[in-house]
């Protein structure tokens, strides 16, 4: 036992999360093709558009959808519908936490791999400032306020403004990124258009284009560019307390010497400088668990599931994911 | 007629007489005055010997490097294929010619350092000379040295290590400091060379930690002063003779943790040192700890622990981010006084208290060391708390007041006992 715990928390986490991200990838996109289907209440980019190939689909589509209904519908049947979705999605999402971030979700990946591709190119990453970076955390929020509030609109006339266009029904899939990307990976390009039927299509498809664009260019330049702005990631934080898996800090063994954040692909700040906090899944945390791996102090961070400690930082595990374990030769040029 | 040649002592000779009894008093005492003594430590006593009694110098035709303070980077000066030589002085000698060129009340340290400079008499003559400016007086020494005519380059290092600007600017310090000495040396920094140079130097870090671990057991295999003298070797000594010392020292503790050799006493009490830094020979205070039959189980030092605890942690191994994991390391984990507050420090000391079962802690100012007088208080109030046991205790370089300082080194080691006998 005490040995396959120092087995894992020896462990290449790059390597492994590498290869878990694949076999999830595989699963979510391409999983329709041998019957693989996990619902459609998934706390994950699992793309509604990709059809049949699915291996799953993302709530956030079903979500809209519950949305668009008449008051006196939703306060029948419409509503126990809400909730029986909702609480199916909880269920999916308390048993990873935010590990569906860092470990499933097919956009995560797609960004993980871009970034790969740029440190192949020896490019530097680039880091927003600390006070932008602070700003840019209530965008989540308001997409997420956003893609709850239109589809209600559709349907009802909230303080008397008049009803939006039924071309908004799916406002966040239309600007979504995972949308056209994900079906790609089937051969599926027929997301990639600007629909002109309607004003509301023309610019909801051509924002979608951009976004796009920007989620491209993006995360090549910032790791896990599209995951700062990301609503499913402020949908999730809101239930994330109750979770099973959990990344926890002891601070009385933090020295604050940085080498999470530093790890961190989303400048999470909290995880080097809070030393009173137990739980370090703060709103933006994908629970990639890189800061684990980063971590120096014997089992000052863990990665914890239902009360069990299932990775935790150590001494070993540092020098040897670092490959200070073996007396290196300096190079003797003149 | 006698035929015995007389010849008048230099001030150089003089010098180096006295500093080679000084050296030789702390060696022989470390080495003859404890019970079962410890083969593989001999390469460093003799290191110590052939350095500062012999005068034998270690690194001829290689660049030397001298560094001020702990917080220019190892990693940076082996790759780029010089030798880093850690110039804070601990003799009292050097002290003493310092004396005449600095403030009465400045710090011994910085008093030595600079006498060192002044004497200008090294077996290993530092080529340049890097000076972050940490504490007031490390800062103004470096001034004071280039007039003596070295080649000195100030190294710009903020006062505050929370904040966003002072992460950005320690970053361009080093920046700084890595493109001044490539151009010194003449020779590029790669992605290749320092990869190896950070390896190489985490595992020698390593190597210090496995030994510390050691300390932990309930039968300490090893005396706190060894473990100065290792650590302080690291300041001068050639890294691959130490790595291979190292590693066969590790092998010898191996057997005597098996053995449960202690080095000291069933109940001798178990210390944590901290504050201001024992350097080779001034290890007047840890020499009366171990004496008074106690151990130093763990220290909070720059010359020691904190020269070794924080490795570089690198997440995209190209030279941008190892040159930024580098900088982090020298300011972000740094426990030193010379910041603004420093609640990582005491923070640090609790962690070694409990992590080394450690029965006190002892803290070591140097007077003129303000920073560490400064911050005495603060971590007094805070051992209060946690209900930890602290001695407080002023020092310099002179080897008077050696009865004093004994005197209370002992009672507070009795009544440490005492307290011992009692939980039992």
């Amino acid at each position: 036992m005490s040995n396959l715990k120092k087995k894992i928390n020896n462990m290449n986490l790059v390597r492994f999360r590498f290869w878990f991200q694949i076999v999830a990838f595989l699963l979510i996109v391409y999983g329709g093709y041998i019957g693989f289907d996990l619902g459609d209440k998934l706390p994950t980019f699992a793309c509604v558009y990709n059809g049949d190939f699915t291996g799953g689909k993302c709530y956030l589509g079903m979500l809209q959808h519950d949305l668009n209904h008449h008051w006196e519908t939703f306060l029948g049947f419409a509503g126990y519908a809400f909730l029986i979705s909702l609480g199916m999605f909880m269920v999916w999402f308390w048993l990873l936490n935010k590990a569906w971030c860092g470990f499933v979700c097919p956009l995560g990946t797609m960004q993980d791999w871009i970034t790969a591709f740029r440190k192949k190119l020896k490019i530097r990453f680039s880091q927003y400032d600390w006070s932008s970076r602070a700003k840019i955390k209530s965008i989540k929020w308001i997409l997420l306020i956003l893609l709850l509030i239109i589809p209600v609109m559709i349907s009802n006339s909230i303080f008397g403004l008049p009803t939006l266009p039924n071309g908004l029904s799916m406002p966040f899939c239309d600007i979504c990124p995972g949308r056209m990307l994900i079906p790609a990976f089937t051969g599926n390009f027929s997301q990639f258009y600007i629909d002109f039927s309607s004003k509301t299509e023309i610019v909801m498809t051509t924002l979608g284009m951009i976004i796009v664009g920007l989620f491209l260019v993006g995360s090549f330049i910032k790791k896990r560019f599209f995951c700062y702005f990301c609503p499913m990631a402020a949908l999730q934080y809101t239930f994330s307390k109750p979770a099973l898996l959990k990344l926890y800090k002891d601070g009385s063994k933090c020295t604050k010497c940085g080498d999470c954040y530093r790890a961190c692909d989303m400048d999470i700040l909290e995880i080097a400088d809070d030393v009173t906090s137990k739980n370090l899944v703060t709103e933006d945390c994908t629970l990639c668990l890189k800061c684990v791996a980063a971590c120096p102090e014997e089992g000052c961070l863990e990665a914890n599931f239902a009360g069990k400690t299932i990775f935790e930082s150590t001494k070993e595990g540092f020098i040897i994911r670092m490959a200070m374990d073996k007396k290196g030769e300096l190079s003797e040029q003149h | 007629m006698s035929s015995i040649e007389r010849t008048i002592e230099t001030p150089k000779d003089k010098q180096n007489r006295h500093k080679a009894m000084e050296a030789i008093k702390v060696i022989k005492s470390i080495k003859d005055d404890f019970k079962s003594p410890i083969e593989s430590m001999n390469y460093f006593y003799d290191l110590f010997e052939r350095v500062y009694c012999k005068n034998e110098p270690l690194h001829e035709g290689k660049t030397k490097v001298g560094t001020m303070c702990i917080q220019i980077p190892s990693e940076i000066i082996y790759a780029l294929d010089g030798v880093p030589i850690r110039l804070c002085n601990g003799f009292y000698t050097d002290d003493e010619i310092g004396s005449d060129l600095l403030p009465q009340k400045a710090c011994p340290l910085v008093k030595a350092t600079v006498g060192h400079f002044a004497s200008n008499n090294f077996t290993d003559k530092p080529d340049i000379v890097f000076s972050p400016t940490t504490c007031d007086q490390k800062t103004k020494a470096g001034a004071i040295i280039k007039n003596f005519g070295y080649k000195v380059i100030d190294v710009d290092f903020p006062r505050t290590k929370d904040s966003e600007g002072s992460r950005e600017y320690w970053r361009k310090s080093i920046k700084q400091f890595a493109v001044e000495l490539s151009k010194f040396k003449n020779k590029k920094l790669t992605k290749s060379n320092l990869e190896v140079s950070i390896k190489k130097i985490g595992y020698a870090q390593s190597l210090y930690h496995k030994l510390s671990e050691y300390r932990k057991e309930e039968n300490v295999p090893i005396l706190g002063l060894d473990m100065f003298l290792i650590t302080n070797a690291f300041f001068f000594d050639k890294i691959d003779s130490w790595i291979d010392a190292m590693e066969v020292l590790l092998k010898e503790m191996r057997t005597r943790v098996d053995e449960k050799i202690n080095v000291a006493g069933k109940m001798s009490p178990r210390i944590v040192f901290t504050g201001s830094p024992p350097i080779f020979p001034n290890y007047k205070i840890p020499l009366i700890i171990e004496q008074s039959d106690a151990l130093i189980v763990a220290d909070e030092t720059c010359s020691s622990n904190r020269m070794f605890n924080d490795m570089v942690a690198v997440d995209e191994w190209n030279l941008y981010d190892m040159i930024d994991s580098i900088s982090d390391k020298y300011l972000k984990a740094c426990t030193c006084p010379i910041f603004t507050t420093n609640e990582d420090r005491i923070r640090r000391i609790i962690d070694l208290v409990k992590n080394y079962k450690a029965d006190a802690v002892i803290y070591q100012a140097f007077a003129g060391c303000t920073v560490y007088e400064m911050e005495q208080r603060s971590v007094l109030e805070a051992m209060e708390k946690a209900g930890i046991a602290i001695l407080y205790i002023e020092s310099d370089y002179s080897p008077s007041q050696q009865g004093q300082l004994s005197t209370r080194i002992e009672a507070f080691m009795e009544s440490l006992k005492s307290r011992k006998r009692k939980k039992k």
